[in-house]
């Protein structure tokens, strides 16, 4: 893995969008005949292969091990991190159905719920690829920003349908998206002609920071924490902005090792009085 | 033709008929007919509960207002309002 010095790391304004909304969008830097061999090989495969997808298209560890990936991952996962042994590719094909949505689970029985649920730390990612232009018909990846902070039960969240704020992954080929483990996302109908695979591999955090892994400017400190109060994701009930802040908040510190932010008060509610109505009493 | 009834979800950010909407899922009265996460659409129908009982929507279920407690251990976002309405359908 390449030295900090050698990664153009992400910065504090990106690190906040990541904490507040839940996914980085990272652009294609490999050719686009790349990603169609790819996208042929895929086509080539008989089964499934689950887990050892990565041995039976090898070049996908030219994408994962590029420094555009590893640059995002250690600014969120810290200069230590692993490939999960889980992986898995995606075949979506025309007429496949909308998902509910759900948050990931690997479903391992130790755990009460068979889930590790982290909504205040970022310790594991999902990072997918798409070998193939997704259009919106093609059954593009939807995720409600800033959902990563709550625990969802998908049967109790079954009958929300479309979210006005919900976010739809229309990416070129060769993009990778990012997220949080926990965010709530839904791979959606394929109502065009065409097979949209896409390529889920896990990264794990190995070790807590003991200061930032990405590009970090403590004279920033006061608007990353305006910031963290402020931002706005997907809306919610006012009942959980300060469960969604907290937790923000909280999430900046378990990552940031010695540059955690102390919040203090300060007046947010002096300035300009508010307007006069233009009311006839 | 029969009359048949149409199930709307809304889900809003208040117990509030006049607060945001922030989802929507439509249920028709049709056989095989599918309600959907929906990538192609820009926003959805109806921006508050209050808009769509003046398009004639009828509300039969309120939100619990017990529901969505902050410290509840699993989050349902929004207040559900479910309303309905009675159109008339080939049977």
């Amino acid at each position: 893995m390449p030295k900090d010095n050698e990664l153009t790391l992400l910065s504090d304004d990106e690190i906040v969008n990541f904490i507040t909304k839940g996914y980085h969008i990272i652009e294609p830097f490999l050719p686009k005949k790349f990603h169609t061999e790819i996208y042929k090989k895929l086509e080539s495969l008989p089964t499934n292969p689950g887990d050892r997808i990565y041995k039976v298209v090898p070049d996908l560890q030219k994408i994962y091990s590029n420094n555009a990936v590893i640059r995002v991952l250690t600014s969120l996962l810290g200069n230590k991190y692993s490939e999960a042994s889980h992986k898995h590719c995606h075949k979506n094909h025309p007429g496949t159905r909308s998902q509910m949505w759900h948050q990931d689970s690997l479903n391992i029985p130790a755990l009460l719920d068979g889930n590790n649920r982290f909504p205040d730390h970022i310790k594991s990612v999902l990072v997918m690829y798409y070998p193939q232009d997704v259009e919106s018909n093609m059954g593009p990846t939807a995720l409600i920003p800033g959902s990563h902070l709550f625990k969802s039960a998908p049967d109790r969240n079954a009958s929300h349908g479309n979210f006005r704020d919900q976010v739809i992954a229309t990416l070129k080929a060769g993009s990778l998206l990012v997220l949080h483990f926990d965010i709530w996302h839904a791979g959606t109908a394929n109502t065009s002609n065409k097979i949209r695979y896409m390529i889920k591999y896990l990264f794990e955090r190995k070790h807590e920071s003991k200061k930032p892994s990405w590009n970090h400017n403590s004279s920033e400190n006061q608007r990353i924490l305006e910031r963290l109060e402020k931002d706005e994701a997907a809306a919610i009930q006012r009942s959980l902005i300060p469960k969604r802040n907290y937790l923000r908040m909280k999430m900046w510190n378990n990552i940031a090792g010695d540059a955690a932010l102390k919040y203090e008060y300060h007046d947010k509610w002096a300035g300009a009085w508010p307007k006069p109505n233009n009311i006839v009493l | 033709m029969t009359l048949k009834q149409r199930i709307l979800y809304l889900s809003a950010q208040s117990t509030d008929p006049r607060s945001p909407t922030i989802s929507q899922a439509i249920h028709e009265p049709i056989k095989d007919s599918i309600v959907e996460i929906d990538p192609t659409i820009t926003d959805i129908d109806y921006k508050s509960v209050h808009e769509a009982v003046i398009d004639g929507w009828k509300i039969v279920h309120f939100p619990d207002q017990r529901g969505s407690l902050s410290d509840t251990e699993i989050e349902v976002l929004g207040f559900q309002f479910i309303l309905e309405k009675i159109e008339e359908f080939n049977a």
